[in-house]
C-alpha cells in the first residue's frame, strides 16, 4: 500500500513497523521472564509436577475439541442456510442469533445451573461444552455466512442441474470450499473454549475433569501467591493455542480475507 | 444484521429488478429453515431462556440460595439508577470504548497498510501482533499487574528512555488505572483489528490504487481517500463488536484491578459479578445484566443504522 | 383470570415462562433445603472430597498424610479453590447432589450463606471431647461458626492480626529501632528512604488488610469502638472512627505508606516486596509465622522472584501507637476456618472421623500447630519448637512465642460481624480517603449509610 521507492524509505518503513511492534512484544517477554524468575526452569518443573496435570490437559482437549466440532457443524449448516437457501424472515432469525453476542457469560450462571441440575448434566463435560458452543456459534455464523455469500450462486445452480440436492451441494461444494473460514472458526472457537475459566470452575467439580485454566490456582493460596509458577503455568497453557495459530495462520488469513467481516 | 449491510447482497444492487429477484430465490433455493434450526435451538434457545430467567430474577430480592425470594418489582432497578457506582461504570465504559476503539483502529490500520507494503519479515510482525488475541486475559493479568507495577518493567523502560520523571505507580492511582486497562485492551485486540483490515485491504481494487498513484496521490492521500473508505464496512463491524465488548468488559478490570482503586475501573461486568457471586445480591446483579443487554442491543442497532446511512450517502 | 386467554399462543408462552420459573424455584428450594440425601458409610474407610480456599495444597496434603498414618483406609482428596472464586464454585457444588463431603467454613457471612448445607457438629464435638467440650477449645472458634443453635463447623484454629513484621537485618544495617509511635515511625521511614530502601508496604487495595490497619488504629484510640460499630451498635460516624480515618490518611501523607499503595495487593505485591527485601516492614498477622521458618521463608523468597534465596530474620512487633493514646496494641482474630460436613455426604461416618481427628485430637492439632499457619483450636496444644527449623531462632523464637501468647489471649473478632457489603464499603472509605476524593467525615458517612442499608 505504502510506496517506498528509495532505499531510505524502505528502511524507514521497516523501522516504523518494528517500533510499532515492540510494545506488543514486551509483555510477552515480561511473561517469559517472570516465569523464569526465582527458581528458573524449576518453576516449569514444579508446574509439570502438579498431580493430575495431564488429566487437566486431557479435559481441556476433550472440551475444546467437542466445542469446535459442535460449533463447526452447527455453524456450517446455519451459514449455508442463511447464505444460499430460502428462509422466510431470514434476517429476523439472523438478528436473533447475533443478539446473543451481547450476552456476558456471568449472566448464564444461575439459569444454566438450574438447567444443568434438572437435566442431570451437572459435573459432566456437557454442562461446559453446550454453553460454550452456544456462546461461540453467533460469531462463527457471522464469519461463515459472509464467506459462503461470496461463493458464486452459479456453482450451486450447476450442481442442482446435475441433480444434486441441497445436502449433496453442501457436502461436495460448501465443505471443501469453506476450509479457510473453517480455520478461522477453529482458531476463534479454540481461543474461547481453551481459555474459559468460569464455566469449568462452576460446573465441573470432579477433580478428574478439571481444566488446564485452573492450573494457576495451585500456586495461589490465602496467604501465598507464587507468581513465578503462576506465570510458568500461563506460558504452558498458552503454548497449544499459539501453536494452533501458527500452523493455521495461512489458512486463517485466507478465510478472513475472502469474506469474513467487511 | 452485520452481514446484510456490510456486504450488500447482490439483489439490492439492481433495484429495478426487485420484484423479479425477490421471487427468484423462491424458485431456485430450497427451504432453509431446517438448516439453521440447530444453531437457533442451541444458541437462541439456550441464551434467550437465560435472558428470560434473568429478567424474572431481576424483580426479586434473592441471595441465590433461599427458597423464598421476595418479589420487589422494580426496586433493584431503582437502586441501580441511584447508585453512583453504576453511573461510574457507565462513564468508564464510554471512555473505554472511545479510547480503545480509536487506538485499535489507528494502530490496526497502520499495521495493515505497512504489512501490505514491501516490508521484510512481514510474517513475524503479524504473529507478534496477533498472538495477544490468542492469550486469555486470565493468563496475562498477572503479567500486566507486574508490568505496570510501581517497580515494574514499564517504569523501568521509561527511566531508560529518559522519561524517568513521569514514572508513577500506574495501577495504584484512580487517575491512571483506567488508562492501564485501556492500554492492555488495545494490546490484546489490535491483532484482530489488524487481521480484519489486512484482509479487507486485500480486496481493494489494485487498479484504483495504481490510478491514484499515477494522478500523483501520496501515501497519506491514498490512505485517506481510497483505503479508509474501502474498509468502512470492516470499521462499522469492528465498532459494533467493540461497543459490545466494552459493555461486557469484565476479565481485565476484575483480574488486574478488581474494579479499583477507589472504584476507578468499575464496569457493568464487575458490578454484575461482584453483586451476584460474592455479595449474594443475585436479583440486583440480574437487573444490571438486563440493562447491559438492552444497552448492548441499542448500541448494535445504532451503529448498524449509522453505518448504513453512510453507505447510502456515498 | 381465565378471561385473559385471548390467544392460545400467549397462553402457551405464559405457561412456558411459569414452568421455567416454577422449576427454578423448586430447584432453588432443593438447593436450600439441606435435609436431602446423605448416608453414613463406614467410619474407617471410604473416599472423601474436601474443599477449602485454605490451607495451601502442600499443607492440606501434610494433614492428610498424618491422618492416613492412623486411618490408612480413608482416602481424602483435597481441592483448593482460590478465595475469590470460593462462592462461585461452592454454591452450586453444595446445591448439587455431588458436592464435597467436607468443606471449609469461614466465620461470619459465609456461615449465614452455607449453614443450611452443614450438619450440626455438636454431637461430634461431644463424642470427641466430652460434655464439657466447649471448655477445651478456643472460644473464638465456637461463636463464629455457630448459627441457629448449631455448630456448623469445627474450627481448626485461629489467625489474628494487629502485628507488624519487620526485616531485622535492614533495621540493624541502618541502626534503627522498631517504631512505637507515629513520630518514630515517620523518622524510621525517612531514614530508610534516604538509603533507598522502602519502609512500610501494604496491599491497600484489599479490604481485609486495610481493615486490620484501621482496627489497630481505632483500638489504639478507644478500644472496643470498632467492634461495636461492626456489630451495628455504634454508627460508623462515631468520632473515633473519623479519627481513625484521619490517622489512616496521615499514614499516606507522612510517607509511611508506599506510593501507589491503593493499587497494591497484599499477596503477591506487598508480600513479594517484603520478601525480596525492598521494604523493611509489612502489616501481617499470626499466619506470617509460617514464614519465620527456614523452609517457609526460602520458598516465599523464591516465589518473589529472587534467584538465590537466603532467609533473613523476620520478627513480629506490635502495631505502633500512632495516636499517642498509650493504649496497648490490640490483636483481633477469628477462626481461620472450620471443617463442615455436607448434609448430602455419602460417607458421613468417615468424614466425621477426619473432622474430629484434625480439629479435636491432640495428634491432629499438633500437626496443625507445627505448620505455624493457625493457632490450634484445642487448648493446650503448642508448636513443637524442637521440630521446627527457624533460620534465626535466637532473634525469632521468643517474639513469635510472645505473639502467640498475646494474640490467643484476645477475644476481639476480625471479620465475624461484617458482611461483604460492609467490607466493600470499608474498602471504599479507605481508598477514597487515601486518594483525597473524600474527607474522613464524608467517607465515614458513606460507610455508615452502606452499613445501614445492608442491615435493612
Amino acid at each position: 500500500m505504502f510506496e517506498a521507492r528509495s532505499i531510505q524509505a524502505k528502511i524507514g518503513l521497516q523501522l516504523l513497523v518494528t517500533l510499532l511492534a515492540i510494545p506488543y512484544l514486551l509483555p510477552l517477554v515480561a511473561m517469559v521472564q517472570g516465569s523464569l524468575a526465582g527458581k528458573g526452569w524449576g518453576n516449569f518443573e514444579a508446574v509439570l509436577a502438579v498431580p493430575g496435570l495431564w488429566q487437566f490437559f486431557l479435559s481441556s482437549v476433550i472440551i475444546s475439541a467437542s466445542v469446535i466440532a459442535i460449533v463447526y457443524v452447527v455453524t456450517m449448516l446455519a451459514s449455508f442456510g442463511f447464505a444460499k437457501l430460502h428462509i422466510r424472515n431470514k434476517e429476523v432469525y439472523f438478528w436473533l442469533l447475533l443478539a446473543c453476542l451481547t450476552l456476558p457469560e456471568v449472566v448464564l450462571l444461575a439459569p444454566l445451573f438450574a438447567t444443568a441440575i434438572s437435566l442431570g448434566v451437572y459435573d459432566t463435560y456437557w454442562s461446559v461444552i453446550l454453553p460454550l458452543a452456544a456462546l461461540q456459534v453467533p460469531f462463527a455464523v457471522l464469519l461463515a455466512r459472509n464467506f459462503i455469500d461470496g461463493i458464486p450462486n452459479e456453482l450451486f445452480e450447476a450442481a442442482r442441474v446435475d441433480g444434486a440436492n441441497s445436502f449433496r451441494g453442501f457436502i461436495y461444494l460448501v465443505i471443501p470450499l469453506t476450509r479457510p473460514i473453517a480455520a478461522a472458526i477453529l482458531i476463534f472457537t479454540l481461543i474461547g473454549a481453551w481459555n474459559n475459566y468460569l464455566l469449568p470452575l462452576v460446573f465441573l467439580q470432579d477433580p478428574a475433569k478439571q481444566t488446564i485454566t485452573l492450573l494457576p490456582s495451585y500456586f495461589i493460596g490465602q496467604f501465598s501467591n507464587d507468581q513465578t509458577k503462576v506465570l510458568a503455568s500461563a506460558v504452558l497453557t498458552a503454548i497449544p493455542e499459539v501453536l494452533a495459530y501458527l500452523f493455521l495462520q495461512r489458512l486463517f488469513e485466507r478465510g478472513l480475507a475472502a469474506g469474513a467481516i467487511k | 444484521m452485520v452481514a446484510t449491510t456490510l456486504q450488500t447482497p447482490p439483489t439490492r444492487q439492481v433495484p429495478s429488478d426487485e420484484p423479479a429477484l425477490k421471487r427468484r430465490p423462491h424458485r431456485l433455493s430450497p427451504p432453509g429453515l431446517p438448516w439453521i434450526l440447530p444453531a437457533l435451538v442451541l444458541s437462541v434457545g439456550l441464551i434467550y431462556y437465560c435472558i428470560g430467567y434473568t429478567g424474572v430474577i431481576s424483580t426479586w430480592d434473592w441471595d441465590g440460595i433461599s427458597p423464598n425470594p421476595e418479589q420487589v418489582g422494580l426496586e433493584n432497578y431503582l437502586k441501580m439508577v441511584n447508585s453512583p457506582v453504576f453511573w461510574g461504570a457507565i462513564w468508564h465504559t464510554i471512555v473505554f470504548f472511545v479510547v480503545t476503539f480509536t487506538a485499535q483502529t489507528v494502530l490496526g490500520l497502520l499495521f495493515a497498510v505497512l504489512l501490505h507494503s514491501q516490508v521484510k519479515l512481514a510474517v513475524v510482525y503479524k504473529v507478534i501482533v496477533f498472538v495477544p488475541v490468542v492469550l486469555a486475559p486470565a493468563i496475562m493479568a498477572p503479567v500486566f499487574r507486574q508490568f505496570y507495577g510501581a517497580d515494574g518493567q514499564f517504569n523501568w523502560i521509561l527511566e531508560h528512555i529518559g522519561l524517568g520523571a513521569i514514572t508513577q505507580p500506574w495501577l495504584g492511582q484512580s487517575s491512571t488505572a483506567l488508562w492501564v486497562l485501556m492500554a492492555v485492551a488495545v494490546w490484546q485486540w489490535t491483532g484482530l483489528t489488524f487481521v480484519l483490515y489486512f484482509a479487507a485491504m486485500g480486496q481493494i481494487d489494485q487498479s484504483v490504487l495504481e490510478a491514484a498513484r499515477i494522478d500523483g496521490a501520496g501515501n497519506i492521500r491514498t490512505i485517506v481517500s481510497i483505503i479508509w473508505p474501502g474498509v468502512r464496512g470492516t470499521t462499522v463491524a469492528l465498532a459494533m463488536l467493540g461497543a459490545i465488548g466494552a459493555l461486557k468488559t469484565f476479565d481485565l478490570p476484575w483480574l488486574i484491578t478488581v474494579g479499583g482503586p477507589n472504584g476507578a475501573t468499575e464496569f457493568l461486568g464487575t458490578i454484575i459479578y461482584r453483586q451476584t457471586i460474592p455479595n449474594y445480591h443475585v436479583g440486583y446483579g440480574a437487573a444490571v445484566s438486563i440493562v447491559l443487554l438492552v444497552l448492548a442491543l441499542a448500541m448494535a442497532i445504532l451503529l448498524q443504522v449509522r453505518g448504513r446511512e453512510k453507505v447510502t450517502v456515498d | 383470570m381465565y378471561t385473559a386467554h385471548r390467544s392460545r399462543r400467549k397462553l402457551r408462552a405464559a405457561a412456558i415462562i411459569a414452568a421455567g420459573v416454577t422449576s427454578a424455584l423448586i430447584l432453588s428450594a432443593c438447593a436450600g433445603g439441606g435435609g436431602g440425601g446423605g448416608a453414613e458409610g463406614e467410619a474407617d474407610s471410604g473416599t472423601l472430597n474436601w474443599w477449602g480456599w485454605t490451607p495451601d495444597i502442600s499443607v492440606g496434603q501434610a494433614y492428610i498424610d498424618a491422618f492416613n498414618e492412623e486411618y490408612p483406609d480413608i482416602t481424602i482428596n483435597y481441592k483448593q479453590v482460590p478465595i475469590e472464586d470460593w462462592e462461585a464454585a461452592l454454591r452450586p457444588a453444595l446445591a448439587s447432589p455431588s458436592g464435597p463431603d467436607i468443606f471449609a467454613m469461614q466465620p461470619g457471612a459465609r456461615v449465614e450463606a452455607f449453614k443450611s448445607f452443614a450438619e450440626d457438629l455438636t454431637p461430634l464435638a461431644e463424642d470427641t471431647l466430652g460434655e464439657d467440650w466447649e471448655d477445651k477449645v478456643s472460644a473464638i472458634g465456637v461463636e463464629g461458626l455457630s448459627a441457629d443453635g448449631k455448630l456448623t463447623a469445627m474450627s481448626i484454629g485461629a489467625t489474628y492480626a494487629g502485628s507488624v513484621w519487620i526485616n531485622q537485618d535492614l533495621f540493624d544495617k541502618y541502626n534503627l529501632t522498631p517504631p512505637t509511635t507515629l513520630d518514630e515511625w515517620v523518622d524510621v521511614c525517612a531514614e530508610f528512604k534516604a538509603n533507598g530502601v522502602g519502609c512500610f508496604v501494604q496491599g491497600a487495595s484489599q479490604e481485609g488488610f486495610d481493615q486490620d490497619t484501621l482496627q489497630a488504629i481505632s483500638d489504639s484510640i478507644e478500644p472496643g469502638v470498632w467492634t461495636s460499630a461492626s456489630k451495628g451498635d455504634t454508627p460508623w460516624t462515631d468520632p473515633t472512627i473519623v479519627k481513625t480515618l484521619e490517622t489512616w490518611k496521615s499514614l499516606f501523607e507522612n510517607g509511611i505508606m508506599q506510593d501507589g499503595a491503593i493499587g497494591y495487593a497484599q499477596y503477591p505485591d506487598a508480600n513479594n516486596d517484603f520478601m525480596s527485601q525492598k521494604y523493611a516492614m509489612v502489616q501481617m498477622g499470626t499466619w506470617y509465622m509460617q514464614y519465620a521458618t527456614t523452609a517457609g521463608q526460602t520458598a516465599a523468597i523464591e516465589a518473589a522472584g529472587v534467584a538465590d534465596p537466603k532467609p533473613f530474620p523476620i520478627v513480629p512487633i506490635p502495631f505502633p501507637d500512632v495516636t499517642g493514646s498509650g493504649n496497648p496494641a490490640a490483636y483481633y482474630g477469628d477462626s481461620d476456618y472450620g471443617l463442615a460436613l455436607n448434609t448430602k455426604s455419602k460417607n458421613k461416618a468417615a468424614a466425621r472421623t477426619f473432622i474430629s481427628w484434625l480439629t479435636a485430637t491432640e495428634a491432629g492439632q499438633q500437626v496443625v500447630a507445627d505448620k505455624l499457619n493457625d493457632i490450634p483450636a484445642l487448648l493446650g496444644v503448642e508448636p513443637n519448637w524442637d521440630s521446627i527449623e527457624q533460620p534465626f531462632p535466637d532473634v525469632q523464637r521468643e517474639p513469635v512465642q510472645k505473639l502467640i501468647a498475646d494474640a490467643s489471649a484476645s477475644s476481639e473478632s476480625r471479620f465475624l460481624y461484617l458482611n461483604q457489603d460492609v467490607q466493600d464499603a470499608i474498602l471504599a472509605a479507605c481508598t477514597s480517603v487515601a486518594d483525597g476524593s473524600a474527607t474522613p467525615e464524608e467517607a465515614a458517612a458513606t460507610l455508615d449509610a452502606a452499613a445501614v442499608a445492608s442491615r435493612s
